[in-house]
């Protein structure tokens, strides 16, 4: 498939975003996890510490990038370009609201930029601009995005997957009992950010996750 | 590549749309606009970038960007300011190269020493006087730290902090190659006015 050329070989189905937003910690937690990543299945990684500033952003981002993860993982920082390309992660992952991966390739040809989709429209935009891969959520209800409002659900999630060639990660309240019915709708992986954050259960979800987006 | 001195940068206030106030400074004479938002989202940044680069262009001016150096590579921007809390000017010039324009906010001599041996091209050294445009950890530095710094180091130095009609001309004498403000123009009735009154100040003759 066309979007499977980025980096060689196809991207892992689950995807773990930090959460430095909920939990201030200067990514304490993050590298936690990623310290516990090299006995899971391969995964991609999101930083996303929305309280750090770029030299802080930069420093976590290098100790990020020292940890030794799963073959095939991916470590991606959220909307930081520059700090991503200084740090060499893998990609960006770009909010509704961020500036377009086009804008970006030219500097950045070897990065992986997703997107992440709220509606149809912001669809149509993610393709237009090159996204590798989208983000859609919140798919079911989830403390961290209750403030934006009601889910968007699996109907539209499966609307959404059907509708791009992209490949879709389901975000927002996803658990072992409720991912199944995402990969129904289409999606190629699920994305978890607070179900990730009990480090003693990390290893555990993640491998309930596994065997769920497990082709 | 850095303006020759005496030079007004304005940097855009985050109350204001930074288009138009980078507009209206252009009018006044202003010789380099940095574009600086800490809330705006990363696609509103981006637009207001190619705008005001294509106003610079247009008035010969430099443009600017604080903190990203990623917009400022989208952009096309012609340098990045970077604060003592964002990427270091080294780890910066490895992404812009050795043609961008890399300027580094320092407030001490260690930091503006720092800085230069870091490669950046400018020093935004301040706050010189009491400013009210951001809230401020540390009281304003004077102008005989700005003198004793300028003596220091080689790299331009813009003064920033409390800049006004009567001070900006006694800045440049003590070794700032220009000035940058951000009320001074933009909490004004007629900011192209006010940038090119400033402009004029900074040519006065010491008295």
């Amino acid at each position: 498939m066309e979007h499977n050329k980025i980096q060689g070989t196809s991207l892992p189905h689950l995807y773990l975003i930090s959460s430095g937003q909920e939990n201030p910690d200067n990514g304490t937690l993050l590298l936690e996890q990623l310290n516990l990543l090299p006995r899971t299945p391969c995964c991609m990684v999101q930083i996303r510490e929305k309280q750090l500033n770029a030299k802080q952003l930069l420093t976590l981002a290098l100790k990020a990038r020292g940890c030794p993860l799963p073959e095939g993982s991916r470590l991606l920082l959220n909307e930081r370009v520059d700090i991503a390309l200084a740090a060499r992660l893998d990609g960006v992952h770009l909010p509704e609201s961020g500036c377009y991966p086009d804008k970006f390739r030219p500097f950045a040809p070897n990065m992986i930029f997703g997107c992440s989709i709220h509606s149809p429209e912001s669809l149509t935009i993610a393709e237009e601009s090159g996204a590798d891969y989208l983000l859609f959520g919140p798919v079911f209800d989830t403390p961290s995005k209750r403030k934006y409002g009601t889910p968007l659900g699996l109907e539209k999630l499966g609307q959404i997957c059907r509708s791009t060639t992209l490949p879709v990660f389901a975000l927002g309240g996803i658990t072992p009992e409720n991912g199944a019915r995402c990969m129904t709708e289409g999606a190629y992986g699920i994305a978890g950010l607070s179900i990730f954050q009990d480090t003693s259960r990390f290893v555990d979800t993640l491998e309930q996750f596994y065997r769920i987006v497990s082709p | 590549m850095i303006p020759s001195s005496p030079f007004l940068c304005v940097i855009t206030d985050d109350s204001f749309c930074p288009v138009t106030i980078a507009e209206l400074a252009l009018k006044g004479g202003a010789a380099i606009i940095q574009l600086r938002h800490k809330s705006a989202s990363g696609n509103q940044l981006f637009s207001w970038a190619v705008d005001i680069r294509n106003q610079c262009q247009k008035y010969r001016a430099l443009f600017i960007v604080n903190d990203r150096v990623d917009i400022a590579l989208a952009s096309e921007a012609d340098g990045v300011h970077l604060g003592q809390e964002d990427m270091p000017a080294h780890i910066a010039r490895k992404l812009l190269g050795k043609q961008s324009i890399i300027g580094v906010s320092a407030s001490s001599l260690e930091e503006a020493l720092q800085a230069e041996k870091d490669g950046a091209d400018y020093i935004g050294f301040g706050h010189i006087y009491p400013t009210f445009s951001k809230e401020k950890g540390f009281s304003p530095v004077g102008t005989e730290t700005l003198q004793k710094v300028a003596g220091s180091i080689s790299l331009p130095i813009i003064a920033i902090g409390g800049v006004s009609l009567e001070n900006a001309a006694s800045l440049i004498s003590c070794g700032a190659s220009g000035v940058a403000v951000i009320s001074a123009v933009s909490r004004t009735d007629d900011p192209a006015m006010a940038a090119s009154e400033l402009v004029y100040a900074l040519n006065r003759k010491k008295s």
